[in-house]
């Protein structure tokens, strides 16, 4: 077998590069919805906190201490109470409220909080969305604390001379570690990182990722097929073309278009949303790792698909599972460890692990040595099977 | 130099393709001089098209060779793909790209040299009158223009052989016509030719014709030895009503076969002589109505009727 000429490989790649040229609706896809992505999720998940949940509020203790704790928890922009009459008892059908929670403060509870047994304020939530449930939790919560350090120093302020005194008499060291439990011990968070802690620096590389595998796969996937569907395979194989030569022209002009792809998502993170790119010549590496991946696997459907429409649905087949397990758009760390392990194989799940460590992290190479590994071995793997499966057609 | 030329462009040495258990191409062996218009007969799935593609090395054979001017078929596909042109059955080309990309891709392809490149692309687009259409995109040529096309592409890197896969096949008379006429010229260029057909009028107007049948060879020459192959002349008969006289006359022991031809009906039989003979002492038939006879000279559809149905009490075949 004879060395691939440039001159062979350009015939290939040029008239590849017409087909996605004259397919005008492929060329309005490449230019829209990359931007259009980015946009979306970096607005999407702009807020990291809940505000505004349509909530329901009861009150069955009429008393000026109640009264105290809902001046608080009426300020708490994360719901909008909605105000119901004690009397009814529908609390707990949220869905035919309108509403996401429900807080009830029951009969006697001002006493209780006086008598030395607090009771529990009652707090309907929908638990259907679970992180939205949580949320809610604390947010009251917060409330409540905040309530309750008032209250506190209300007791404080108004307590009689008596206790002065008596208080006097207590060993020094103990009078400290009463008035230390008297406070609410903190947190002062100190974020690494993702300073500002915004999701859209996280979610670039989830981006790049979706894209790629969303059109690079697919439209790799669909070229070969779409050869063999109208029959110029075999016309292509009985030129002097070699498999190394039609494969390399066929790759060619999607890799440029997918390194232009990643081009324009970046320009829209950096532009609109003032994402900062850091130690770019690794995170070129990465991309180009995972590029070849990308094409490597749309090459490997495209080898074994008989048709355009098998080629598609074997790609979205391999798609879907990648979107959920690879860590893109979540953590993984929420998904059981068992399927961790399936999140593993995935190009995917490397390539945003890899580009974080060396965007956000600013980590050195041994943080993510092993996941450039995996993508190379990725890339070795689709092609070396591709050109197997290619064999087998030319036989 | 001067023995390569005096080589066949393509010898076929018990060449076989098996599928599974199907043999679709049974020991078939050919030889094919330089410069030759080769007919392949055969009526669809006799193998034709398999052995066209076990020449061009897109099948691999399961026994026996083929080689290419003197290069394994299979073995050397790689250098042997240099050397012939190939225009599939169907319409194989990008219908994306217009006439002049589609033939400046096969010529990159084909590893055409670029100064040699556009003199050959405009002698063929003169060649097949589609200077005016070379900006159109392939898809939108009416059907006789593509074969043009297709053969344009094939003939790109000037190779001294061609295929063509039934080239005509659902093409008007004048594109016909056109394409058969650029082959007659590629055969006076010394270029080897290998057309399949099922047109006997095209048959006629090859040099040599091969009538595979069910994967088998039956017949290998010219298509005037091929007619000399008939014991005898044939018999035409000319008999009213003709439909009900063609079911009766087919039921008749010694007759083969009968075919209707402009009404007349053809007789396929070992002895017509003693037939006609009988006839005229007797005619068996009182519904059907005698009005005369004549001999006439088996034609290429005769020879296709006596091979396909193998007639072999009226065929010598010892050629």
């Amino acid at each position: 077998m004879k060395l691939p000429t440039p001159g062979a490989i350009g015939s290939v790649a040029y008239k590849e590069f017409l087909h996605i040229y004259r397919d005008r609706r492929i060329l309005i896809l490449l230019l829209i919805l990359p931007p259009f992505f980015t946009l979306i999720f970096g607005h999407a998940f702009e807020a990291d906190q809940l505000t505004d949940v349509p909530s329901l509020l009861v009150n069955r203790d009429d008393t000026p201490r109640t009264q105290r704790f809902l001046d608080i928890v009426t300020k708490n922009k994360t719901f909008v109470w909605k105000k119901q009459a004690p009397e009814r008892a529908d609390e707990a059908d949220l869905l035919g409220h309108h509403v996401r929670g429900a807080l009830v403060i029951p009969a006697g509870w001002s006493e209780s909080l006086g008598n030395g047994d607090p009771k529990p304020l009652i707090f309907y939530l929908d638990g259907s969305d679970t992180n939205t449930a949580s949320e809610l939790e604390g947010s009251v919560q917060q409330s409540l604390a905040d309530f309750q350090m008032k209250e506190r120093d209300n007791i404080v302020r108004t307590l009689p001379m008596e206790v002065y005194d008596l208080g006097a008499k207590l060993p020094v060291q103990i009078r400290k570690e009463f008035v230390s439990l008297m406070e609410p011990w903190s947190l002062d968070n100190k974020v690494l990182y993702n300073p500002k802690t915004r999701f859209i620096d996280y979610v670039v590389p989830g981006i790049i990722g979706l894209i790629l595998q969303l059109l690079t796969v697919t439209l790799m996937a669909c070229t070969i097929a779409r050869e063999r569907e109208s029959g110029t395979l075999y016309q292509l194989l009985v030129t002097s073309l070699q498999r190394g030569e039609i494969v390399l022209g066929k790759i060619l002009p999607y890799l440029i278009v997918s390194i232009f792809l990643i081009a324009m998502i970046t320009v829209v993170a950096a532009w609109h949303f003032q994402v900062q790119f850091y130690g770019i010549p690794m995170l070129a590496i990465i991309c180009l790792l995972f590029l070849l991946c990308s094409l490597g696997l749309g090459l490997l459907i495209s080898t074994f698909s008989r048709s355009q429409t098998q080629a598609i649905q074997f790609s979205v087949f391999f798609l879907l599972p990648v979107f959920v397990l690879s860590g893109a758009f979540a953590p993984l760390e929420q998904l059981p460890r068992s399927i961790r392990y399936v999140s593993e194989v995935f190009p995917l799940t490397h390539f945003c692990r890899a580009f974080r460590r060396v965007n956000m992290y600013h980590a050195g190479l041994q943080f993510y040595a092993g996941d450039l590994l995996v993508l190379l071995a990725g890339v070795i793997v689709t092609f070396v099977g591709a050109a197997i499966l290619l064999r087998r057609i030319e036989e | 130099m001067n023995t390569r030329m005096s080589e066949p462009a393509i010898v076929l040495k018990d060449l076989c393709k098996t599928f599974g258990d199907v043999e679709a191409v049974k020991k078939v062996s050919l030889t094919i001089p330089r410069g030759t218009i080769f007919g392949f007969l055969g009526a669809n799935g006799a193998g034709k098209t398999t052995t066209i593609r076990m020449l061009c090395g897109l099948t691999k054979p399961s026994g026996g060779n083929a080689t290419i001017e003197g290069e394994d078929v299979w073995k050397h596909r790689h250098v042997v793909r240099a050397k012939f042109g190939y225009v599939a059955q169907r319409f194989s080309l990008y219908p994306d790209l217009s006439v002049l990309e589609n033939m400046r891709f096969f010529g990159g392809a084909c590893r055409v040299p670029r100064a040699r490149m556009e003199p050959q692309i405009s002698r063929l687009l003169g060649l097949t009158d589609l200077e005016k259409k070379r900006d159109v995109p392939a898809g939108s040529l009416s059907g006789g223009m593509r074969q043009l096309l297709a053969l344009a592409c094939a003939l790109v890197h000037d190779p001294p052989l061609l295929f063509l896969d039934e080239p005509t096949s659902g093409l008007d008379p004048v594109h016909r016509q056109q394409i058969w006429n650029l082959l007659y010229d590629l055969s006076h260029q010394q270029k080897t030719v290998f057309v399949t057909t099922h047109y006997m009028d095209e048959a006629e107007r090859c040099m040599q014709v091969g009538f595979l049948d069910r994967g088998e060879l039956l017949a290998n020459a010219s298509p005037r030895d091929l007619k000399a192959s008939f014991r005898a002349k044939l018999l035409e008969l000319e008999i009213e009503p003709v439909m009900p006289a063609l079911l009766q006359l087919r039921e008749v022991p010694q007759v083969l076969g009968v075919s209707l031809r402009s009404g007349n009906l053809r007789l396929y039989a070992p002895d017509p002589e003693g037939l006609l003979a009988e006839w005229q002492r007797k005619w068996p038939f009182p519904e059907l109505r005698f009005r005369g006879q004549r001999w006439v000279e088996p034609d290429m559809e005769d020879v296709f009727t006596a091979y396909s149905q193998r007639y072999d009490g009226i065929l010598n075949k010892e050629n």
